[in-house]
């Protein structure tokens, strides 16, 4: 027998039923589908189902009222079943007296063994993987279930909720469409047992996924997907195609969002563009509210805090590395994970929201006349505009690359704006290019840092 | 284990007396609360001993991951050897400092420092460690009968160890070979993707 069989429709859609058969051939074989390159499914048997359906009422009904110095109730017996649970903590002994005296983890530690922070308890045969790109140089192989990837739905629902959406998608209607564009993207269609199979598709925007480029809005068209998620890449390619359904609502994650690119997509689909800040070893964590002046957090069970160098908690309004404990990938119970990701946490208002999220580690950059400035100021500084992507670099010289995915004509603007921060006379280099393989470093520098060397 | 020394119970029922600041969390960096080489220094002075700074360096933890456990260990060692009865026998440096960092270094690989006091046989292990290394055996008991009794609750020790990290090996292949199945590589529907 085969050790490692190849998985059949029954695995991957152990409820199917024949409307939710009818509406995967639809989603394959029409007329204007795209190249399907995978294939996967939900995997959820009927009583995971009803699990993931309980889950995302829990999580509706759950507040997020912890704040400054009072962590939530469920820290402290969390923290002990994982030091007796999981390998890595169990080796350590017995938890710290004090929460803060527990060592921090980052991907590095995650990314040398992953074995050692699953659970004994969580049983090995259903495990699937979530694995993730290595920017950071650490790239990720995590272990996950398909009850944990249905549940990310639970945290979709809880944002859109803030902007008054409820999803009705069901038998027979396509749910959410995952669009991509990239040169190699994994792309499928299944069905969401949770929403009465209504249908999902993965699709990549890339022209050599598709018989005919004028197929993709087309498709989109057909399918009427109530939702579209994606990331700043593929909706700036969205942008570019004819298509005339209105999804209720947009989910973008994977990097950042700028409230320009925001700006239009709300304007051409006429619907809310959420910014979610979202990982595969924590799942959605946060949406971005402006009212609320950050990104929201969504986890009822995820305990976050800031956190300088020396794993100390930084006070609300502090800048540090965000810093998760908690989480609903049983197979993956977070204790003071370091994400690599830096804002401050507010909690002038009813949930605490993390403030000027950025990606990666502050780097500074030295203007024309010496002084040094955050990449952070860099960002806003680009708000305004549709960018997708972009990358900054300075070099050993002072010279400052920029290079983004936007359009060419933006060129002028962005001089201009770069000028402003960082001095007349800079050496600037504005460039256009197409970023098709998913994540970057978005700011670099060969200059030594006088606040850090 | 030349010399005989107290009853064992005395110095179990002192282990299990053990006061919280000899079982909080020692200081290595930033964390934690107990500077374990003052601990340890203020062990030599009661001793007549002079603890110099260079023979304090190996109480002062850099790594939480690596030192932790070292140190709380050390900590429990530095308790029992400050009991009246090895105070009255005044041991030197050189005698000591080789319990409270070699000796700490061997029983924190294989034990958590926790479980010499929640565990009876991990209790007497370090009671009994405690006594060999300072050449000393449990009154009422003959160097044979010390030795053979010792001997015995490491070997228990040992081999649970040994047990424990070829499970640990077993599963954590388990885990990675799970995670590598195609079925696992599919993954599985979710409404976003990072």
């Amino acid at each position: 027998m085969d050790a490692d069989p190849q998985p059949t429709d029954l695995d991957r859609y152990p409820t199917l039923t024949p409307a939710g058969q009818r509406l995967l051939s639809f989603l394959k074989e029409h007329p204007h589908a795209p190249i399907y390159r995978n294939e996967s499914g939900n995997r959820l048997l009927p009583e995971e189902v009803t699990r993931v359906r309980s889950f995302e009422s829990e999580v509706a009904a759950a507040a997020i009222d912890w704040r400054a110095g009072e962590p939530p109730r469920w820290l402290e017996e969390f923290t002990a079943s994982t030091y007796a649970d999981v390998p890595h903590y169990r080796r350590q002994g017995t938890p710290p007296a004090r929460f803060e005296d527990i060592l921090s983890i980052s991907r590095a530690d995650l990314s040398r063994d992953i074995a050692s922070f699953v659970p004994d308890s969580v049983p090995v045969e259903r495990m699937i993987n979530f694995r993730t790109s290595g920017t950071s140089g650490h790239p990720l192989l995590l272990a996950s279930h398909p009850v944990v990837a249905a549940s990310y739905l639970a945290f979709h629902k809880r944002a859109l909720r803030r902007h008054g959406i409820t999803l009705l998608a069901g038998a027979g209607e396509v749910g959410v469409v995952l669009i991509g564009h990239q040169k190699k993207c994994f792309t499928y269609v299944s069905v969401t047992p949770t929403m009465n199979e209504a249908g999902l598709a993965k699709i990549n925007l890339h022209p050599d996924d598709w018989r005919d480029p004028e197929d993709r809005a087309k498709y989109l068209d057909d399918l009427k997907a109530e939702v579209y998620t994606g990331d700043p890449i593929s909706f700036a390619e969205l942008l570019t195609l004819p298509v005339t359904w209105r999804p209720r609502a947009l989910l973008s994650t994977s990097m950042t969002l700028l409230p320009g690119l925001r700006q239009r997509l709300e304007e051409r689909f006429q619907c809310p563009v959420l910014d979610l800040y979202s990982m595969n070893e924590a799942g959605p964590i946060a949406v971005a509210d402006p009212a609320a002046g950050g990104h929201v957090l969504l986890q009822p069970r995820m305990y976050v805090e800031i956190l300088d160098e020396e794993d100390r908690p930084l006070p609300p309004g502090e800048r540090g590395e965000v810093t998760l404990t908690g989480g609903f990938n049983f197979c993956l119970p977070l204790l003071r994970y370091r994400t690599g990701d830096h804002a401050a946490l507010d909690f002038s208002g009813p949930e605490p929201v993390l403030v000027g999220l950025q990606g990666r580690p502050p780097v500074r950059y030295r203007t024309t006349s010496g002084s040094w400035i955050n990449n952070i100021e860099i960002t806003h500084a680009l708000r305004p505009l549709a960018l997708p992507q972009w990358t900054v670099h300075q070099a050993a010289d002072g010279t400052v690359t920029f290079r983004h995915a936007g359009m060419d004509s933006l060129n002028t603007q962005l001089r201009q704006i770069l000028q402003s921060i960082l001095g007349d006379g800079q050496r600037l280099h504005v460039e256009q290019q197409a970023f098709l393989d998913g994540k970057v470093i978005q700011y670099t520098s060969d200059l030594a840092d006088p606040a850090t060397t | 284990m030349t010399h005989e020394g107290p009853p064992l119970e005395t110095l179990l029922h002192r282990l299990a007396e053990t006061p919280a600041e000899f079982l909080d969390e020692p200081k290595i960096g930033s964390k934690g609360r107990v500077h374990v080489d003052s601990v340890v220094a203020d062990l030599l002075r009661l001793h007549g001993a002079a603890p110099t700074p260079s023979e304090m360096a190996a109480f002062t933890g850099k790594d939480a991951s690596r030192d932790r456990n070292r140190l709380a260990v050390t900590l429990l060692l530095t308790w029992l050897a400050a009991d009246e009865w090895f105070i009255k026998h005044r041991f030197n440096a050189a005698t000591l400092l080789p319990l409270l960092e070699g000796t700490a270094r061997e029983l924190a690989e294989q034990t958590v420092a926790g479980a010499f006091l929640t565990d009876p046989d991990r209790s007497e292990e370090i009671t009994r460690i405690t006594l060999a290394r300072l050449d000393f055996r449990p009154e009422g008991e003959s160097s044979a009968q010390a030795q053979d009794r010792l001997t015995s609750l490491s070997a228990t020790e040992r081999a649970r160890v040994i047990a424990a990290a070829r499970a640990a090996e077993l599963r954590a292949r388990a885990i990675r070979e799970a995670l590598a199945k195609k079925a696992a590589e599919e993954s599985a529907d979710k409404y976003t993707r990072e």
